[in-house]
């Protein structure tokens, strides 16, 4: 019974850290947009992907729910793009929480991330107190920050990860990641389609385990892009052909440089439109050229090309513009001014001037969170509230003509159909959203193997996957190929998720550990005769070997071939033995030994017939011992015809043979007791093998 | 039993020439490296030329024609054609490498070996991969994986991983393990134990490197000291591989010292190679791109450096004390050769060498020691025809286009002679048609043929006519719905209209040297030229020297090891070296001498049973975790193998000590639980006052192939003896 606890004890530990259980939780974008972080845990490794802000709250409130999590246990903190809403905690998180893990996001990321936060920071007019964190949180977590190639895979904790063109933003990455076998992919915002900077998002060569997919815009399809590009580039024309003023409230990156290369090329296929401005008010943007120019290579071959020639990023007709009071409002223009979702700065500070007038028009360019006042507009409300709190008309024309790289049902419903993914968990998407996606996707994938899970924020998804572990047996252990029923014994190694088996020997050959033989060498004061020590060692050990050493010919004698006892000098024992368990317990048996006998207390009493007892008295000895055990575990036993022992329990029958211990009952779970009782008695019985093998 | 690896050299073995490889994995055949020398003998590639055909896949490591320039050679005349995998900055800066070579060959030569086409088809397929990108191959080499990892020698240099059932084959020359400013060191020490490496030893025997510190003030002491008397500086380099090191060393010291002295960088390509360096950062060391991060510096946007791509530039440059730096490091040609020729008989000048110069080229006679007086230089030009042989040769033109229209003709004349029932009208259209032809000379061929080819039943080049019948249904006029759909061209006018040729961005000169069709010819003239100028070479190779070359191997201790790349002495030396304290398979083949490095190692995989596992107790140990199991093989539902928990208690093992004793922290490790302890003699430990400990047996390399260590802790009886050894025994882990 004592076994059968010690080993559930055993099997519990084991099972808690190396369960099948794989959690997924989002601590921000499940059911919303914004804030994106997603948990993930599985088998004792954990994931955090992104670190994001909510746009629409400030302070505390804006944050991912950390609380739930022990941030200290995450292994790897994966960035997918340096959007505030996937990268803007970070700072905090690696400051002010106990995150111990290591980050890695791609090069333009790290690069932009740095500019776009120490921007933020300047930007938001919250109270200190309110700070999340300052510029100094942000230059020591860029210390912290290691930075991945494209494609390039990274093992940390045996946790392995490479990342692809998400093609929603420069350096925007798609991660999979595959821990012992189990692959994720978590596509961050990511588009399929390719624009005129940025390359389409990849499809991964293999098909993950778990999607975890973005939903922005659900069952929406998208425009064509030329269609869009050319409903854009007509409002803008129509708008200042007339007289107006065109506002386009962008976030400083991302979509913005794709909107300029379309109106720099539009100005200068239309000479027509060349006395009337371009402005983009982003003194951020124009920090991140320089990014833009020097990671050429995460951009597609069209930008790639003109590069060569001349940098598409140094516009002919665009001006930038540092602040409002720079602005000098006469006649028609185009401005494009951050932030996009129109909560302060100078796209809110002209949107209010302008908004009350006709001839002017507001283009939303991309998607808008939910609580800004962008989104208020789009449906175009009769009044709006002023920066001053005023209310006022809106009179002012606005369009939404999205551009935002956010991949549509269409793309989305084809990535999902080329990867096939068992498990999809859909993120970053507002619930009603979501919800028409799940129902939509269940008709795509009708045959029922596809899970599709939308859970909310700290709301974990569990999935179990059995994944077999293989191990290979390499060098000496696998000299012969095992049949059924042989035993393979060896040091199983284990790294990462993978697992060798070998022999001892081999250990230093295969694996950058050592093994190491730790010889022992004791010296006794004794001065008696040899022989006493050989005469009272034989008394208490079976085997004991009269040798002599070769180098001095001094009497020498090996106790079970493992410890080798040496009359070294006149006064000196000394003793040899290369350490183990036993050889250290028979040693210092021969220890204890020698110096009784030193100390004159002959302790042991010596029977002399024992000296003369002869093989079979002894294994008569182990018998009456192995008899004399069984009774006191089973009560009823009895010596049986041809030897065997018949033990009874209950009514049950069992009969064990003395010398190899074959147990025969028709009781499963007896014979199996009778079978272990005999091992461990003979195990009792004769404790030290006779070899050293 | 295991993956089958034979390595065979094609060149580049016993001696310093190119570097070409053949390396197959059960059946596969890699090509690593197809490089050539600045000399361009093509006998040097014959043993290449009997495989190429069988080659399936061909791997680059570095951006220099030592180890790439064969390839369009390769790919035009040897029938080379497998796809070739290099990172994305050997790819481009090969290219422009290889651009370079030919552009300066083409001046001084007629030469025919390969013409940029070739260049550009040659790499026009080449596969990009990334740093640690594993790339698993399909079709024949299905289960192959091949991953480039960073070797620090040039910007994108790599060291292949070729693996196959988690068999390893490694293949690292020329890397470098020192961190350098625009590079980081190799991450070859971060492999373990792989089946195979294939390593060279070129700098097996060279030993003296100094300290980057030292050698930096050294070499810009020298470039000052000539400056400063009025001299100039002369630095012979290779067109786009070390030469940015080069460059950014040059940059920073002229900013720190606000010198005024003009630094050329003066090659074909010199601006796209800059231009390409630029936009590299990914690639660079971790402080270049860390400065760009948090300030938006790149590196490569040098402020004291002048790009140049032609010659006149530097000609029509202010006269005074300059920095040159120009192709090709060896002096065989290209505008260093001119440069020294101009300036070798100043004794203000300086010849700055930053590399050994390849075999037998002119360099290297300069290098030599001591450097000679006189060279005999051949010095070639390419000069438009003048004159009579201007006439000459524009005769022989016309001569051969006059041939080639009255062959054209013929043909014409036969395919086209009109049929006895032919109309009337085509007789009168093929007559006026012939006197088109005629007036229209012997050109005409090039104006019809050139995207268009006449109906071969129309008499007279016309424009072939098709009716266009269309169908009808029910609806009326059938319609293809994808005519009607907008195509994406109004965006890619952009591109069509700026341009778009993206491998060739060449430079302006380069352009017209190609476009250049003037009839000229090359002359030589033999000179001898005093060499009376200053010599001198530093190291800036960026390779690691032989005593780190040889840690290095230690470290990553192959299970078998081969040679390549070193003067005989070198190789032989390296081979000693290792099979005295590294591992017993040390190979150095011959040309074409295949060496069959397939691993003796016995393997074969099992599944492990959940039971066997959940009572396995692994203990930690660095990074990774052991345990002792006892199992009995039994079969999963699949079929495989499996290990299940033994049936019976298991019969007993004998213990197994696993830990790394280092005698010094252990000495450490005892002195801080307040045992004395101090080193006696023979490395021995004498801990307290009686107890010795000692390692025994060879005290190799540090975990090494050398074998199990072996400890001898010695005392007479008494408690610090049994203390001790608790100590002892908690250094390791009991199996």
């Amino acid at each position: 019974m004592a076994s059968s606890s010690t080993s559930l004890k055993r099997r519990e530990q084991p099972m808690s850290r190396d369960g099948d259980e794989l959690i997924i939780m989002p601590l921000g974008a499940g059911n919303e947009v914004g804030r994106s972080c997603v948990y993930m845990s599985f088998r004792g490794k954990t994931v955090l992907f992104d670190c994001g802000i909510h746009p629409a709250y400030s302070g505390m409130a804006a944050l991912p729910y950390f609380d739930e999590i022990d941030p200290s246990t995450i292994d790897v903190l994966l960035i997918t793009h340096f959007h505030l809403d996937h990268a803007a905690s970070l700072p905090y998180f690696l400051e002010k929480t106990t995150f111990k893990g290591r980050i890695f996001m791609t090069h333009a990321t790290k690069a932009i991330y740095k500019l776009l936060l120490t921007d933020y920071v300047k930007v938001s007019k919250v109270s200190v107190e309110d700070m999340l964190f300052d510029e100094h949180d942000i230059n020591k977590s860029m210390d912290k920050i290691e930075v991945i190639d494209f494609h390039q895979t990274v093992e940390v904790n045996g946790i392995k990860f490479w990342c692809y063109t998400a093609g929603h933003v420069l350096g925007a990455a798609m991660f999979m990641v595959d821990i012992a076998g189990v692959r994720i992919l978590y596509t961050g915002d990511y588009s399929r389609e390719e624009d005129r900077h940025l390359r389409a998002a990849e499809l991964p060569q293999f098909s993950p385990d778990i999607c975890i997919i973005e939903s922005t815009y659900g069952v929406q399809l998208h425009q064509s892009r030329h269609i869009r590009e050319k409903r854009f580039t007509d409002v803008i024309h129509s708008t200042v052909a007339q007289g107006g003023r065109v506002l386009i409230p962008a976030y400083a990156l991302g979509r913005a440089q794709e909107l300029l290369l379309i109106l720099d090329e539009y100005w200068a296929n239309h000479p027509d439109l060349h006395n009337i401005p371009i402005y983009y008010a982003s003194p951020l943007a124009k920090k991140c050229m320089a990014v833009y120019q020097t990671y050429i290579l995460s951009m597609n071959d069209r930008i790639r090309n003109q590069f060569a020639n001349s940098n598409p990023f140094v516009f002919k007709h665009i001006s930038s513009l540092n602040s409002i009071d720079d602005f000098k409002d006469i006649g028609p223009s185009v401005v494009m001014a951050s932030p996009g979702g129109l909560q302060s700065g100078l796209s809110r500070q002209l949107f209010d001037i302008w908004c009350t007038e006709k001839k002017n028009a507001c283009v939303i360019p991309g998607f808008m969170v939910e609580g800004t006042l962008a989104k208020t507009i789009i449906n175009e409300p009769k009044e709006v509230t002023l920066m001053n709190g005023l209310t006022a008309p809106l009179n002012m024309q606005v369009h939404y003509i999205s551009f935002s790289a956010h991949a549509d049902y269409a793309q989305t419903s084809t990535f999902l159909k080329e990867l096939m993914p068992p498990n999809i968990i859909l993120v970053h998407g507002e619930a009603n959203e979501m919800m028409r996606l799940k129902q939509k996707l269940f008709t795509e994938f009708p045959d029922g193997n596809t899970r599709i899970m939308t859970p909310k924020n700290c709301e974990s998804v569990e999935m179990y996957f059995k994944s077999e572990k293989m191990a290979k047996t390499i060098g000496r252990l696998a000299e012969k190929t095992p049949d059924v029923g042989d035993t393979v014994s060896g040091i199983l190694v284990k790294k990462g998720f993978t697992y060798q088996i070998m022999a001892p020997d081999d250990l230093h050959v295969f694996s950058q550990l050592s093994t190491a033989t730790v010889t022992q060498r004791i010296t006794i004061p004794f001065s008696g005769a040899f022989g006493v020590i050989k005469h009272r060692l034989e008394k208490i050990f079976e085997s004991v070997e009269p040798s002599t050493d070769e180098e001095s010919e001094l009497p020498a004698l090996k106790v079970h071939e493992r410890v080798t006892v040496k009359q070294e000098s006149e006064k000196h024992i000394s003793l040899q033995w290369s350490s183990d368990p036993i050889c250290d317990m028979v040693s210092d048996s021969i220890v204890a030994l020698i110096l009784n006998i030193s100390r004159e207390v002959p302790k042991i009493v010596v029977e002399e017939e024992d000296a003369v007892k002869s093989e079979e008295e002894n294994e008569k000895k182990v018998e009456k011992v192995i008899y004399a055990l069984l009774v006191s575990l089973f009560g009823d036993v009895k010596l049986g015809e041809n030897g065997k022992l018949v033990i009874r329990v209950d009514g049950n029958v069992a009969q064990l043979d003395k010398e190899s211990g074959d147990v025969e009952s028709e009781h499963e779970g007896l014979k199996e007791r009778v079978r272990i009782a005999y091992e461990r008695i003979q195990s009792a019985v004769k404790p030290i093998p006779l070899t050293a093998s | 039993m295991g993956t089958s690896v034979q390595v065979t050299p094609l060149c580049g073995v016993y001696n310093e020439n190119p570097l070409s490889y053949l390396v197959s994995i059960d059946g596969f055949n890699f090509l690593v490296d197809c490089g050539w020398n600045d000399l361009f003998d093509p006998s040097l590639l014959e043993p290449l030329s009997r495989v190429a055909s069988t080659i399936d896949a061909v791997l680059l490591s570095h951006s220099d024609t030592l180890h790439l320039g064969a390839l369009p050679y390769a790919m035009k005349q040897l029938g080379l054609s497998a796809p070739v995998y290099a990172t994305e900055p050997v790819h481009k800066l090969g290219l422009l490498t290889m651009y370079d070579q030919f552009l300066s060959r083409k001046q001084v030569s007629d030469f025919d070996l390969f013409t940029l086409d070739d260049i550009d088809s040659a790499f026009q397929n080449v596969i990009r991969l990334t740093y640690s990108q594993n790339f698993h191959l399909s079709g024949k080499g299905e289960g192959i994986v091949i991953a480039p990892h960073a070797a620090g020698h040039m910007l994108g240099s790599s060291i292949w991983k070729i693996t196959k059932d988690g068999e390893e084959v490694i293949y690292a020359v020329d890397y470098n393990h020192r961190k350098e400013r625009h590079l980081n060191g190799t991450v070859l020490q971060s492999f373990v134990r792989p089946a195979v490496l294939i390593t060279d030893a070129y700098h097996a025997l060279y030993t003296n490197q100094t300290a980057r510190q030292q050698r930096d003030q050294e070499f810009l002491d020298t470039i000052s000291k000539h400056l400063e008397v009025g001299g100039n500086v002369l630095l012979p380099v290779d067109p786009a591989g070390r030469v940015l090191e080069l460059l950014l060393i040059l940059e920073q010291h002229w900013l720190q010292r606000a010198f005024s002295f003009p630094i050329y960088f003066l090659t074909y390509v010199s601006s796209s190679t800059i231009e390409y360096a630029k936009s590299f950062l990914e690639w660079m060391s971790d402080s270049v791109s860390k400065s760009f991060e948090t300030s938006r510096d790149n590196a490569f946007l040098l402020r004291h450096v002048t790009l140049l791509i032609n010659k006149t530039d530097l000609d029509n440059a202010p006269p005074g004390p300059k920095v040159v730096l120009a192709s090709m490091a060896s002096l065989e040609a290209g505008f260093a050769r001119d440069i020294f020729v101009e300036w070798a008989n100043d004794p203000r000048n300086l010849v700055l060498f930053t590399e050994t110069g390849q075999f037998g080229t002119l360099a290297r006679m300069l290098q030599s020691a001591p450097p000679p007086k006189f060279v005999k230089v051949t010095m070639s030009k390419r000069i438009p025809l003048a004159g009579e042989e201007l006439i000459a040769y524009e005769e022989e033109q016309n001569r051969l286009r006059r041939e080639e229209a009255l062959r054209v003709s013929l043909v014409r004349e036969e395919e086209t002679r009109p049929d006895d029932n032919s109309s009337e009208l085509m007789d009168i259209d093929t007559k006026t048609t012939n006197d088109v032809v005629s007036s229209l000379g012997p050109a005409y061929k090039d104006i019809l043929i050139d995207g268009f080819v006449p109906p071969s039943s129309s008499l007279a080049p016309m424009f072939p006519f098709y009716d266009n019948t269309s169908e009808w249904d029910d609806f009326g006029e059938v319609i293809n719905p994808e005519d009607y759909v907008i195509k994406d061209e109004d965006m890619d006018r952009g591109a069509m209209l700026t341009g778009g040729d993206v491998d060739g961005r060449l430079d302006e000169a380069t352009a017209s040297l190609m476009l250049d069709t003037k009839p000229s010819k090359v002359i030589s003239n033999e000179l001898i030229v005093t060499v009376s100028c200053s010599l001198v070479k530093m190291d800036y190779e960026g390779r690691s020297d032989g005593r780190s070359i040889k840690s290095m191997i230690a470290h990553v201790s192959p299970l078998k090891l081969v040679l390549v790349h070193a003067i005989a002495e070198a190789t032989e030396h390296l081979k000693q070296h290792c099979l005295n304290n590294i591992c017993p398979h040390v190979y150095s083949p011959q040309i074409e001498e295949t060496v069959d490095v397939t691993s003796d190692l016995c393997a074969y995989k099992v599944q492990l049973s959940e039971k066997l596992m959940s009572n396995v107790i692994f203990k930690k140990l660095g990074d990774s975790e052991v345990a002792w199991v006892d199992s009995e093989v039994g079969k999963t539902e699949s079929d495989a193998r499996s290990l299940l928990p033994i049936p019976s208690a298991a019969s007993p093992h004998k213990s197994v000590l696993v830990g790394d004793l280092k005698i010094a922290d252990f000495k450490q490790f005892l002195s801080s639980k307040g045992v004395q302890v101090e080193f006696a003699g023979g490395g021995a430990l004498r801990c307290g006052e009686y107890v010795t400990l000692r390692k025994v047996g060879p005290t190799g390399q540090k975990g090494g192939a050398t074998g199990p260590q072996q400890i001898l802790i010695e005392g007479p009886l008494c408690e610090d003896y049994y203390k001790i050894r608790d100590y002892l025994y908690s250094q390791f882990y009991l199996l």
